[in-house]
Parts: structure tokens; sequence; C-alpha cells
């Protein structure tokens, strides 16, 4: 035990730097971040030539002025910032020109549909991951071991698209067990739970291909970790002093190789909310991917605006997590004040 | 055991490449296009039918819906008001639940609707509508005159934001002093009793009669809290809509599918298919879906392999109809280098456009000579130059016009280089191999940019390009594609061409509704637009439409035509 970390988080360490202060100092550096980032965005999207209604060619240029006067859209760039940053401290992130709705009312509607395959899928991964690195990594060279790697190169280079389609005609329509997309029958009215049934068996595939992309990395990820700290010398010495193989592997070994690992789970936090673009589209889940897309091409900046920022903040946010998460459990790492 | 590791692995590489293999053989272009010539001619304009072989082939999954017919939208967004959305879909969407006053039908011919009957006065400035008897909304309120007046009046408002409609051009009396001044109605709209309403303009326009006899709104339901210049209300409206279609609205499952039930109160009669899906289908999946019978009608990808395998499936019939638009590349006329009748001409003659059509259409294409589509009435071939593709004409041309072959190959006059820009949306754009090749030939250099489509657009409006490719909209009206040509729209005319015999003929084509003289005028603007051409005109195109054969009458139905409504109250299904 002593040699993964003291238990609990000490209210101060040897140095003196309150753990709280840190945690406050870099929660408030959050925000010229994101001040910064809204800017840089606002001004991409802005200055990219062209905007929501210059490629509707059935507008006469009268009515093409009228309309950018309605939304504010031939105010200078500066101005119209402040106006969203405004509005956005309000609460209020605009309406979608292309969707005419309140863009919090959309990604509301869309997200968490994303967020459901992006979560079972993310649970999926770092199930199959740690199970199958963990497990390879203390058979290293076997042949379970070589045929880990061989389906990890797999994992990385097949693309979504073709296993999408291939796994579509052969569950959804050779052997009729799937459904083709979606998230629902076609007019069904189920409630309860055979509605919570139905989605889950619309879920099956995406959840399949998102869950084969990602895992190739991940393994590698947790089998190079795993056999850094089975060469350490703490690994020797708990060997040495006669424990049980599986203690030391699960007990000692595995909690170390773990540690980074964190940082990497508090960047999937994104992830869960980003939607999956392609994925989302073979499979016909009413997910943001596609929003965020469209949003894009149409140069919808209310949705785009909200979007982006919304990501970057959880970016962001997920780095501060990773902070606080990781030196709250590795001992090694500790805020030291700077002399 | 390293021996045997090694030859499983081997095995599995092998099962890989035979796996890429097969999906590589899916597509054979070769084969195509022989195959779909004898086929299909475009300009001939029919739509061909391949009857369903054998209909009881239709997977259970369909013929279990026996009172509802499911068919294909692509990306709706949920507000389902007419004329507040600001996405095509949206409309398609609307359709089956509000009626027209006019239905337009697919050779842009009106059609009664709402209005059984219309007359417009001989200096073509007044159209009267006479709506039919005892006309419902599916809420058992009859529909009357004042609700026209309510829905043109609301198009007017000066806080009506959407882009889809422009009520401006058509020039209703007064309704300028409603939008900007004081008036607090429209003086040009007049309800003369209950089924009648007249309609005043100041300027003749063939198109009015289907623009000011659009979708109608019940001013009760609409129009209770309306307030000139207040259009906020209507939002929370968006998802409950309420009109004299066929159907009435059910639900929208988000991202999923839009539910409709029949409408008891409709006109035309209770239709006989009880439920109605349009169902969010993706194109990479849509053959896959209709295979396993969860859609009974949708469109596809336009080529052999698609056509074959709809064939093969037994109980699907296929419509293959022409579009009713073109492709065509603008050239800016602004250009001092781009000035010339010749240099277009040569830059028409110069290109292989039938190679460019073979290889996107692969034998459902076919190529553009006329500025407007085969399925509209003025379309005729007689009497229009063909640019067949010619190099030695197009070199002869740019002879002529004194553009000489420098030592590098491309053409200098005045030392300008004959090097054109060519913007596109499209990163896999077929018109960018064959006129890169073609041009280089006749001492051109040919630059292609990719862009998104509101840069590329933008950059269009501003005349900073040399080439420039776009399709038009769904043409509905002879003067939808012409328009742009006329040198007295500058803003309109994005292209800088002048023509004043072009000018004087689109004016013409306009000051009259009777067909007959349009269609002289028109043949004679086709014939001097492509004598004088104003752009590259590229090609017309075919789609292919399937549906289970177990729907009857959808041979008269396409999801988003104006007279699409009338045709999905006429469907039933064969038990």
């Amino acid at each position: 035990m002593r040699f993964i970390r003291d238990s609990g988080m000490p209210a101060e360490n040897k140095r003196g730097v309150p753990v709280k202060k840190y945690v406050l100092k870099r929660f408030l550096q959050m925000i010229p971040i994101l001040l910064g980032i809204s800017l840089l965005i606002f001004f991409l999207f802005a200055m990219m030539p062209g905007d929501y209604f210059s490629s509707n060619r059935k507008l006469t240029p009268e009515r093409l002025n009228e309309l950018r006067a309605l939304y504010g859209l031939n105010k200078p760039v500066i101005e119209r910032y402040f106006i969203w940053l405004k509005n956005a401290f309000h609460g209020d992130f605009g309406f979608s020109l292309q969707h005419m709705l309140p863009v919090t009312t959309l990604i509301n509607r869309y997200i968490w549909n994303s967020f459901i395959i992006s979560f079972v899928a993310l649970f999926f991964t770092w199930a199959l991951a740690l199970v199958i690195g963990v497990y390879s990594a203390t058979k290293q060279y076997s042949f379970f071991d070589k045929l880990v790697t061989l389906g990890v190169f797999a994992s990385l280079s097949v693309p979504s698209f073709f296993i999408g389609l291939m796994m579509i005609k052969f569950f959804g329509v050779d052997l009729h067990i799937l459904p083709i997309g979606g998230m629902l029958d076609t007019g069904s009215n189920s409630v309860g739970f055979a509605y919570l049934l139905e989605v889950l068996r619309h879920m099956i595939m995406p959840v399949a291909i998102l869950t084969i992309l990602s895992v190739g990395s991940l393994t590698r990820y947790f089998r190079t970790g795993m056999l850094d700290v089975l060469r350490m010398d703490f690994i020797r010495t708990a060997r040495a002093k006669g424990l049980k193989e599986r203690t030391v592997i699960f007990r000692h070994a595995l909690r170390n190789a773990l540690l980074p690992a964190i940082t990497l789970l508090a960047f999937e936090l994104p992830g869960l909310f980003s939607g999956a673009i392609i994925t989302e589209q073979i499979f016909g889940w009413p997910g943001i991917g596609k929003i965020q897309l469209d949003a894009l091409n149409a140069r919808d900046y209310p949705v785009l605006m909200t979007l982006t920022m919304f990501l970057s903040f959880l970016t962001i946010f997920g780095n501060f997590l990773a902070d606080v998460m990781y030196a709250a459990a590795d001992p090694r790492i500790r805020i030291a004040k700077k002399e | 055991m390293r021996k045997k590791q090694f030859s499983f692995i081997s095995l599995l590489l092998v099962a890989v490449l035979i796996l890429s293999a097969c999906a590589s053989g899916g597509a054979k272009p070769g084969t195509a296009s022989s195959k779909a010539e004898q086929a299909t001619k475009v300009a001939d304009t029919k739509d061909q039918y391949i009857k369903a072989t054998d209909p009881g082939k239709s997977p259970e999954t369909a013929n279990n819906r026996t009172d509802t017919f499911v068919a294909n939208i692509s990306e709706p967004g949920g507000v389902f008001v007419p004329y507040f959305y600001d996405n095509g879909w949206d409309e398609n969407a609307i359709q089956p639940i509000f009626a027209r006053l006019v239905a337009i039908d697919e050779k842009g011919n009106p059609v009664p609707d709402l209005a059984e009957k219309w007359e417009v006065s001989p200096d073509n400035l007044t159209y009267t509508y006479h709506l039919r008897k005892n006309v419902k909304f599916s809420d058992g309120s009859p529909v009357t005159a004042d609700d026209v007046a309510f829905t043109l009046t609301l198009l007017d408002d000066p806080q009506y934001t959407s882009s889809v409609i422009d009520i401006s051009t058509a020039e209703i009396k007064g309704a300028d002093d409603y939008k900007k001044g004081n008036a607090t109605s429209i003086s040009g709209i007049k309800v003369i009793d209950a089924g009648t309403i007249q309609i005043t303009t100041e300027k003749a326009n063939p198109l009015n009669l289907t623009l000011l006899g659009g979708y109608i709104l019940s001013k009760e339901y609409y129009g209770k809290d309306y307030k000139k210049g207040q259009l906020d209300y209507l939002k929370a409206l968006y998802s409950k809509p309420m009109g004299a279609g066929p159907y009435k609205f059910d639900q929208y499952v988000n991202g999923q599918e839009i539910r409709y039930t029949a409408n008891e109160n409709y006109y035309g009669g209770k239709p006989k298919i009880e439920h109605l899906i349009f169902k969010i289908t993706a194109k990479t999946t849509a053959l896959q879906t209709f295979q396993a019978g969860e859609t009974d009608l949708d469109s596809f990808t336009t080529d052999q392999d698609t056509l074959d395998q709809l064939q093969a499936l037994g109980f699907a019939n296929i419509k293959i109809r022409t579009v009713p638009d073109y492709g065509y590349i603008y050239v800016n006329n602004k250009k001092s280098y781009l000035k010339d009748t010749t240099v277009r001409q040569a830059l028409t003659y110069g290109l292989d456009r039938q190679k460019i059509i073979d290889v996107k259409y692969k034998g459902y294409g076919e190529v553009a000579n006329v500025f407007t589509a085969p399925t509209l009435w003025s379309y005729t071939e007689d009497g229009v130059t063909k640019y067949n593709f010619d190099p030695d004409k197009a070199k002869q041309l740019l002879d002529t016009e004194g553009w000489k072959v420098g030592s590098d190959g491309i053409r200098t006059k005045d030392g300008q280089r004959l090097k054109l820009s060519y913007l596109t949306t499209k990163p896999d754009d077929q018109i960018i191999p064959i006129a890169k090749e073609n041009y280089k030939d006749i001492g051109i250099e040919f630059v292609p940019e990719v862009l998104d489509a509101n840069t590329m657009f933008s950059r269009l409006t501003k005349g900073d390009y040399d080439l420039l490719s776009v399709r038009t909209n769904g043409l509905i009206d002879p003067n939808d594609s012409v328009a742009e040509f006329a040198s007295d729209k500058p803003d309109l005319n994005v292209s800088g061409y002048s023509n004043p015999k072009v000018d004087a003929l689109i004016k013409e084509g306009i000051s009259t509704v009777d067909e007959a003289k349009r269609k002289e005028t028109y043949k004679k603007l086709y014939q001097e637009l492509s004598n004088d051409p104003p752009v590259i005109l590229i090609d017309y195109r075919k789609s292919i439409a399937a549906w289970n054969a177990r729907i009857e009458g959808a041979e008269n139905y396409a999801t988003g035509n104006y007279d699409s409504a009338i045709a999905l109250s006429k469907l039933s299904i064969k038990q």
C-alpha cells in the first residue's frame, strides 16, 4: 500500500501550499482562458467569407439586406462579439437560424442522444481495454498477446464507415436481427420498459462500432503502462517478499499503472458530448455531431459558437479535473511552491 | 509454436485482402454506362417506369403496416409552419398538413387546390381566387378569404425573417406601405366575400398566380394574437401545425420521423391510408432500409448498380425521372479576357462535356444545351446551337480573337496570360481533371479551388472568380433560370453578362401569362443565349425513386413537389 499513496487528500502538503488554494487558483485560471477562446472562435467564424444567407440564391439583394439587418449581421464584428458575450452572460446563447429554435433547446434536444452512446461506448472501451491490456501485459509475447497486438492494429486501421455498412448489411439486412438505423422502430409507440429495450436494441451497432474503433489504442496504452510498472523495482521487491502473483499484479502493479489513466479519463469528458459524426450518420442516430456539422456548413453562428464554446469548456474543465485528481491520487506529484 | 503463429497471421492477412478485394469489386463503372445508354435519354422527359416483377417478395415488416405509408425525408428541422422554417425539408414536412390555394404540377402548370378556379385580369395585375365550397381546416373551421388575406399580410410583416419566400417580388399594391410605413392593412388585398379574394399587384409577373396562391394559414389559429411587427408569438405554434391538407400532424420524434394521421375534414375526402410517416433516412443506407421494409418509398443514388439492386428486390416499382434543374459553370463576363463572346464559345467547345457526364452520371445524365430544364413546358432545342466537343474549333476561335500560344503552351494576349480560376464546392468534382486536361490542350491554364458553399457564393457575388460551378435551384417557371442574365439587374446578374436582345426577351417573357406567347419568346431567348453564351452549360440529370408495390398510386407522388399533397391523398395500400 505504501508504494501507492497516502490515504485521502492532505489538507496541506509538506511545503505548505494549501490544496484548496491551488484548486481555486486553477479554477480561476479557466475564466481568462475561456474568454480568450470565445474571442478567437468568434472572430474565426465571423471572418470566414460569406454568412448564413450568402449561399441562398433565391434571395434578392434587397431582401438579403433586410434579413442581415434583422439578424444583426450587418454590424461590425467587434460589436457583434460584445452583443454575443453580453447575452451569453445572461444565459441567452441565441437563436439558431437554421432550426429556428433557441440554441439551448436545440442542443438539449440532441446532445443527450450523443451522450448515451458515447457513455456506453466509453464504458465498454475502458472495461475491455483494461482487461485485455492488463492480461496481455502479464502474458507478454504469448500467443494471446500477439493476437491482441494484431487486434489492436486492426481496430486502429479499420474505417468506421466500412465496418458500419458491413454490420448493417450482415445484422440488419441478411440476418434481420438488429435494426438498420435510428433510435426507435418506425411508428413505434412503446413506452416505459419496452421503450428502453427498443433504444438499447438500436444502440447495439453504433456502440459496438465506437468501441471497436477506440478500444485498440487504449488497450495498447494499458498494456504498455502495465509492462512499464511490472519492470519496476518495487514489483521485484513485492515478489521477493513472497507475495502471491495475484496480489502483486492487482494490488501493486495495476494501481500504479492506472495512475496516468486518470488524466486520460478526464480528457474523455468533451468526447462524451461532442457526438460521433460518421457513426451517427451511418446509423441515423439523432445526435449532436450532425447538428454541429450542419451548423458549420450553413454558417449558423449561434449554434456553432455555443457548441464550440461548450466543448472548449469541457476540455478545459477536463484538464482541471485531471490536474486535481492526479494531485490527489499521486503523492509524487505535489504542488511545489515556487521558490 | 512460432511457425504456427506466423501462418495464422498470414492467414488473417489473406482474409483481409480478399475482403478488401470484394469491397472494391462493388463498383464497376465500365459496364454501367453501356447498359444504361440504351435505356435513358434525359431530354425525353417522360418518366421511365420499371414495374415490380414480384410484388410478393415485399418484406414482412412492410406488409405488417396495413394502414401506414412510410416515405423518406432527409433533414427536417422541426419548424412546422409554412414560410417560417428556413430549412427546405421542413417545407416537405408540412406539405401533407397544409393545402395550397393553387398547387403546381411537375411541368410548372397551376393546379386547383383550395381554390377551385381563378381569374387573372387582362392587364395581368389583378388576381381573383374562388375557394371551393365548404373547405375546412382539420379542426373543422371553414377556410375563408380572410385566412388567405391573413397569410399574405403575415408575409409582408416587417418582422418576417425567414428567407424561404420573398413576397415582395409579387409587388402587391400597398405592401410597401404596410411593411415600411404606417398602413394597418395592405390595400391590394381585398376580401370580396367569404369565398372570394382579389389581389392587385403593381407589376405583371407570371409567377404571381402560384406565389400568391401558396399554403394557407388559419387566421383563427395562427392570427389570434397577431399585431403588426410582432411575430414572436408564432414560435409557440411551430411544433403544433394545423392546416387544410390531407393529413393532420401527430408527432415529431426528434431526428427520427414525423407522424401524421388522416384528416377527416379534407376537401377531397379522408385519405384511404390512415397513417403517414416521413422517416429520416441517410443516403448511405436508404437502400438497406427500403430492402428491409422499413420504408415504403425512398430516393436513391443515381447509378446502374443501385438500379440493378432495386430491380433484384422484385417488390420495387422504380421511377427514373428527370430532375428539373441543370448544372453550369459561371464565366465571369466582367473580366476583360472573358467578356468576348468568342472566348466563352471557345471555352464551351473546348470542354468534353459528354465525358464529364459519363463519369458523373454513368448514363443517367445528358449534356445541357438549353437554358431551362427538359421537364419545363418552355424547353425546346429548336434553333439552339449545340457546342459539341471540338478542340480544333476552340483553338481557332481563340486564335481569331488574338490569343497567341506562348512558349509554355499557354495563350497570351496583350501581356495577359489565359489562366482561369475555377471554384467548386465538391472536393471530388469530376469536372476538374477533365477540364484541366481539355483546357491545357487548347492553351488555357485551369486552376481549381475547392471552397465551402458560403465562401464560394460570397466570392461569386463579389465577382472574385473566373469560372465557378453550380446547379440551378429546382426550376418551376422558365423565368427562374434566365432572370439572372438581365443586365438591368446588376445585383442578380452575378456573371456580369450583358446582351440587349436577351434583356428585351427576358422582359417579354414575364410580361404576359399567356403560355403560347411565352413559349415563342423563350424559344427566341434560348437561341440567343446559345449563340452568345453567358455561362458554360453542363448537364441535365436523372433521379431514381422506388416504392414498394403494395402502395398504389405512388407513381404520381414525389415528396417535395407542389402537388404532392393531392397525390398523397389518393394513395392506397394493396392488401
